[in-house]
């Protein structure tokens, strides 16, 4: 037979876990995001990152996750501005829609480059320390 | 006086004669001994002397290489770019070179990978080119290319960026 000091303690560790189950279940939710920029004569032109929170359960197949720096932050747009050049990164690697346009009129040349992710879900599970983006596909 | 005017008729007559036995009857005869029209031959080229004969040339079979399931096909391009005017820092102006640059190497990419559609138009009037516009496009998806090297000189960013095909990506 157990003592009541062993049970106890057995009880609050199966607790605690439940607790921080149900506290990272609530953490991890979707978001919808875009990008969009556009390079003019060799120059960029615009740059567009769209973030906002999935008003639907979104469905898919999760892929490659990246894993960001959170630094104490929830806000998922402050952690994505504090790792700006991590998060195009991995977007490109994600894969972007070219649409290229040259025109060429009297031999003077102008073109027009625009590099676009169309908008895709994300499931964003945001810990102490990190934040775990993975995209649906 | 009257043979005289009968002479001068009968030497026209005959150097008109002449004329036409030296250059061949020029005058179409369209019906043949049978009476049925004959077919209107295309005229015989005029052979001009010491005209320099055209061989026919044999281009080099050029074999671009196919995508198997053995072999992977590595496809490299170098993207420019350079800086916006207005930028507030050399940092700055060295990001958005480089943004531009990159998306220079996804066209360039795009260009090999998938082709390009070109469009000319020229407006000719009273034999002189007036106006001449040539539009390219491409369109296309890529994923997965890396970048490989990045160099910065003089304003201008240049990227090396690579992709690899291979047989699975385009088969599922």
């Amino acid at each position: 037979m157990r003592s009541r000091n062993g049970n106890s303690s057995f009880i609050r560790r199966f607790f605690f876990i439940i607790i921080l189950f149900y506290s990272l279940a609530l953490n991890a939710s979707e978001y919808l995001i875009s990008y969009r920029y556009v390079v003019k004569n060799l120059s960029i032109y615009n740059e567009t990152l769209l973030v906002s929170k999935a008003m639907k359960k979104c469905t898919g197949h999760e892929q490659q996750s990246l894993s960001l720096e959170t630094n104490k932050e929830t806000n998922l747009k402050k952690i994505i501005s504090n790792n700006f050049e991590k998060f195009i990164y991995f977007i490109h690697k994600l894969g972007l829609h070219i649409n290229h346009k040259d025109l060429t009129v009297n031999y003077e040349y102008s073109s027009t480059t625009i590099l676009t992710l169309k908008t895709t879900c994300f499931k964003v599970h945001i810990n102490d320390n990190l934040a775990i983006i993975t995209p649906l596909k | 006086m009257k043979y005289s005017l009968l002479l001068i008729a009968l030497l026209s007559t005959s150097s008109i004669l002449s004329a036409f036995s030296l250059f061949g009857s020029d005058e179409p005869s369209s019906q043949s001994k049978d009476g049925m029209p004959e077919p209107i031959l295309a005229p015989t080229p005029i052979r001009i002397a010491n005209t320099p004969t055209m061989e026919p040339v044999t281009m080099p079979s050029i074999r671009e290489p196919l995508l198997t399931q053995a072999q992977r096909i590595r496809v490299s391009v170098i993207g420019q770019g350079v800086a916006p005017m207005n930028t507030s820092s050399p940092a700055q102006a060295y990001a958005l070179a480089k943004r531009a640059a990159i998306a220079d190497g996804y066209r360039l990419i795009a260009e090999k990978v998938k082709g390009v559609r070109v469009e000319g138009q020229d407006l000719i009037k009273n034999m002189m080119t007036q106006k001449s516009t040539i539009r390219t496009s491409v369109n296309a998806m890529v994923r997965n290319s890396n970048l490989v090297e990045t160099t910065f000189k003089d304003g201008l960013c240049e990227v090396e960026m690579e992709i690899v095909l291979s047989y699975v990506d385009f088969s599922l």
